[in-house]
């Protein structure tokens, strides 16, 4: 026994000795850079000559927050839209991407629409083409249409159907985040969805698909004055949309306690939201929370995996959660199944004790390293590959970032204190801010 | 006047311009610049190390970001007769507990350095990937050397690993393509080795300490082992670091079992098994492919694509686009020390099952009797030559190929010369792989919720029914209608 704790004392020693404590990175350094066309289109051009590929993103400010009450779901039905073809563009976009080998995705959130594609680096001007073609003529008609939107009344039906906790994860976000905008689900409801016209459609991409409300990024393996050649050539004569509000009201942070029970038809077992909104009232605890969100519940060996999960003592059966951050808010939220009936109170109480330790005592150093560590991870891993970078950069424009900052980014993270997160811990985790949502099961 | 009709006339002329119809750049897609050349970091591999360790290194310094890769040159082929399974087990439990470090401080040491670890155990060869943060490499050497050279498999760790297999099981034996294609691996390989890769859960409950402990000291030899490290080092740095660490693995002579050929089917045969409350239904058609050292991995590899590469291939253009049959329809080859696997999957909606089979019957069929067209070709080169680069750009994925083509033995034209590879072959080489690879008979595995389609089984000529646990049950044969 006496063996083994000095055995891990030493290993414990070797790993500080070599740095335990996160590096800064060097390497976190990019070419970039970035312009506007005269119909506002924000370009930004990153190149990394590693590989023969270039990845192209364009992303729309324009998610489910712009859908108009009672047309919840028309954000996402015009990202499938998207796809079904454009004027000059006669064949679906897959098939021009799939043919050269690259490949394509779209994502669609509550603030952001992207579309993204990988393809040889000799493929550039294809993708444009592509993108530019369905930003400038996109074909919508009653048949795309009703197709589009029988698919996505099948996929709303089938997650209330067949995704356990759907239904409390809506009424969990309608409690964090009050105004319809943040609250209704990303897919719509069904009866939203069954009303919505193809002139909703229409209206939504004219309004909202226009090059003064995106940014299209540029990163890969590319020349970069071709490269502007070709962004000029399909994109420049796109006429500018109108000026777009955000149909948001500013975000006013209350202090105030509030539990609740509903019952969910699709829970397998009793569950329970635990939650804290946030409103960053220093720049800093931007950074802090994000560390702190990996102590608590990133990867296994973080504080509630083990607390909960805990072989031994297991008294949760799922765990997840996170911060949160929207637009202009976030949200720390921690999801637990428990493993029993009767454990549901014994998951809450594990966990406020777990938020209050971090309130009452400063985390070891170790343990403060070994976050950041994971964090650094995660973050080097979002600018890894080219298509990584479009989406961190379309992130960080929308995000309002100042690019410049960028490459010292990484920096703040693993400046962060212990006492930073005691702070922090103190000044977010209160019983008197928290939100709980206790799930029965039907 | 005439200054006013000539202004009104260009400025007409301007709008024209931005018309739709006047950007004929618009009208078709543009045409490609010329391909950029392919140029990958050599795999280099040491000498042989004093106690049998071979390593690699691919220098790659884009990312401050590092990973080991450790094969073990035996599989779940390897595991004993009486306890299949044997293999993947101890591959978990390599990260299960050290002399020096339990389980949850292992978890806590790796996440520590920024690290991920995981296992897989293929059939040939079992791979251990560690991906960490650069600085860490030394601690990372470390803890695989105590993982290798220091293993502990106490009583509570064997059955928490038990446990934590069963239940992954019992989860993946929901999903209908994972039940047809262990059930296919069960009957195509049946008393051979390759079979054990279908091991079940009542398997799980006959992995024992002596048996693992066995397989471990047999298996998990230096000498029996290829270590390759990713990231920003060079070969002989590498050498030196992994001396160190790992200059003490003994190792044992290594007991060269008899591997069995593989008893090739007698005849194309059906079968159906069990999943209960499965909502959607799948299909698995797997051929065996008889080793071959004229045949061409390139020329299979463009079959396949053909085949059922991806969603503009003939498979799914048929079963999904043409027909409406399918969600999704694919082809790939898997490879074996004695010889390979090439299936075909698809996941259908239970009302078609019978026609689907018939179609990814004749498709099947077409490619070994009809050479493929020249326009065909044309597109899956192209493909093929295209995705190589964006499929290897992430970190994991880059390190993970060199990683499988040092595990298969396939050599640096699967690497450096990849291009040259796919760009030459022919079509008759393309036309004899397609012949070799469909040889043998197929087996088809369809599985499904039996309560929800044995109406539609007996549209089959013949069907042999097996439970979930892939006992047969019965035949089922078609009535025929009086005449």
């Amino acid at each position: 026994m006496l063996y083994k704790k000095i055995a891990v004392f030493g290993l414990a020693i070797s790993l500080a000795s070599a740095g335990l404590s996160p590096q800064a990175v060097n390497k976190f350094s990019f070419p970039l850079s970035q312009y506007k066309l005269k119909n506002g289109l924000q370009v930004i051009l990153s190149e990394d000559y590693s590989m023969p590929v270039v990845s192209v993103a364009v992303a729309y400010r324009v998610g489910s927050i712009s859908d108009p009450p009672g047309k919840s779901g028309l954000a996402f039905l015009m990202r499938n839209l998207m796809f079904s073809g454009s004027v000059d563009v006669p064949q679906p976009q897959l098939n021009y991407i799939n043919r050269v080998g690259g490949r394509l995705n779209a994502a669609a959130s509550e603030d952001v629409t992207a579309f993204y594609q990988t393809v040889p680096s000799n493929q550039l001007a294809l993708v444009l083409w592509l993108e530019s073609d369905r930003m400038r003529y996109l074909e919508l008609n009653e048949a795309n249409f009703e197709q589009e939107r029988n698919k996505l009344l099948e996929m709303v039906r089938q997650r209330k159907t067949s995704e356990p906790y759907s239904e409390s994860e809506l009424a969990f976000d309608q409690l964090v985040y009050v105004d319809f905008p943040y609250s209704h689900p990303l897919l719509g409801s069904e009866e939203d969805v069954r009303d919505l016209t193809l002139d909703d459609a229409k209206n939504f991409y004219s309004a909202y698909y226009v090059p003064n409300n995106a940014v299209l990024c540029v990163t890969g393996n590319f020349n970069k004055l071709k490269a502007r050649e070709l962004v000029a050539r399909y994109f420049e004569t796109i006429p500018r949309g109108k000026d777009i509000s955000l149909p948001i009201e500013p975000f006013v942070f209350t202090k105030k306690q509030v539990v609740k029970t509903v019952e969910d038809s699709q829970a397998l077992a009793p569950a329970l939201y635990v939650g804290f909104r946030l409103v960053f009232f220093a720049p800093q605890d931007y950074y802090t929370l994000t560390i702190l969100d990996y102590i608590l519940m990133r990867g296994r060996s973080s504080r509630l995996p083990r607390r909960l999960l805990n072989p031994d003592n297991k008294i949760a059966y799922q765990l997840n959660g996170g911060i949160d951050y929207r637009r202009d808010r976030a949200a720390c939220k921690i999801f637990v199944v428990a493993n029993d009936p009767d454990l549901a109170g014994q998951c809450q109480n594990a966990i406020f004790s777990e938020l209050n330790k971090l309130k009452s005592a400063f985390p070891p150093e170790t343990e403060l390293d070994k976050a950041k560590n994971m964090f650094k991870r995660d973050y080097l891993n979002r600018t890894a590959t080219s298509l990584d970078k479009a989406i961190y950069l379309c992130e960080a424009y929308f995000a309002l970032r100042n690019f410049a900052d960028l490459p010292l980014e990484l920096d703040k993270y693993l400046k962060v204190t212990t006492e930073d997160i005691v702070t922090v811990a103190h000044r977010y985790f209160n019983t008197d801010n928290s939100l709980i949502l206790n799930v029965r099961t039907k | 006047m005439k200054k006013i009709g000539t202004t009104l006339a260009l400025a007409l002329l301007s709008a024209a311009l931005s018309l739709p119809g006047q950007e004929r750049f618009r009208k078709s897609p543009p045409p490609p610049e010329p391909r950029q050349e392919l140029k990958l970091p050599p795999i280099e591999t040491s000498p042989l190390f004093d106690n049998g360790l071979r390593i690699s290194v691919v220098s790659k310094d884009n990312l401050p970001m590092m990973s080991l890769h450790l094969i073990i040159f035996d599989g779940e082929s390897s595991s004993p007769d009486r306890s299949p399974g044997t293999a993947t087990f101890a591959a978990h439990m390599l990260t299960r507990s050290t002399q020096l470090h339990s389980a949850p401080e292992l978890e806590e040491l790796i996440e520590s350095m920024g690290g991920t670890l995981s296992v897989s155990t293929y059939q040939d060869f079992t791979l251990v990937a560690f991906y960490f943060l650069e600085e860490f490499l030394n601690q990372a050497l470390e803890l695989l050397g105590q993982m290798l050279l220091q293993p502990k498999f106490t009583e509570k760790e064997i059955q928490s690993v038990k446990t934590v297999l069963s239940l992954d099981l019992m989860e993946k034996e929901k999903d209908p393509e994972f039940v047809a294609k262990r059930h296919l691996i069960r009957l195509l390989f049946k008393k051979h080795p390759y079979e054990k890769l279908s091991f079940s859960r009542d398997a799980i409950k006959t992995w024992n300490q002596n048996d693992l402990l066995e397989f471990f000291d047999q298996h998990y030899r230096p000498n029996n082992a290829h270590l390759i490290l990713t990231g920003n080092i060079n070969i002989n740095n590498a050498a030196r670091k992994v001396t160190r660490y790992l200059g003490t693995w003994q190792p044992r002579k290594l007991i060269a079992k008899p591997f069995p050929p593989i008893m090739p089917l007698q005849e194309a045969n059906i079968c159906f098994i069990d999943v209960p409350l499965a909502k959607d239904c799948a299909i698995y058609l797997g051929v065996q492919v008889p080793f071959s050292n004229d045949l061409d991995p390139a020329a299979l590899s463009i079959v396949s694509q053909v085949l059922g590469g991806t969603a503009n291939s003939r498979l799914f253009m048929n079963l999904r686009e043409s027909k409406g049959y399918a969600y999704f329809a694919f082809s790939g080859a898997e490879f074996y020390k004695m010889g390979g696997l090439f299936c075909v999957w698809a996941r259908v909606t239970p009302e078609f099952i019978y026609p689907s089979v018939q179609e990814i019957l004749n498709e099947v069929r077409k490619m070994s009797k009809e050479p493929i067209a020249a326009s065909e070709i044309d597109q899956a080169k192209p493909y093929l030559i295209g995705n190589f680069p964006v499929s290897i750009e992430r970190f994991d994925a880059f390190s993970g190929k060199a990683a499988e083509i040092i595990a298969y033995n396939w050599g640096d034209e699967h690497w450096n010369k990849y291009y040259e590879q796919i760009t030459l072959v022919s079509p008759e080489k393309i036309f004899a792989a397609a012949q070799k690879c469909f040889l043998q008979p197929p087996l088809i595995v369809v599985a499904g919720d039996k309560t929800r389609l044995a109406a539609r089984l007996g549209e089959f000529e013949s069907i042999d029914v097996y439970d979930s646990k892939g006992v047969k049950q019965y035949n089922v044969k078609k009535e025929r209608s009086p005449k």
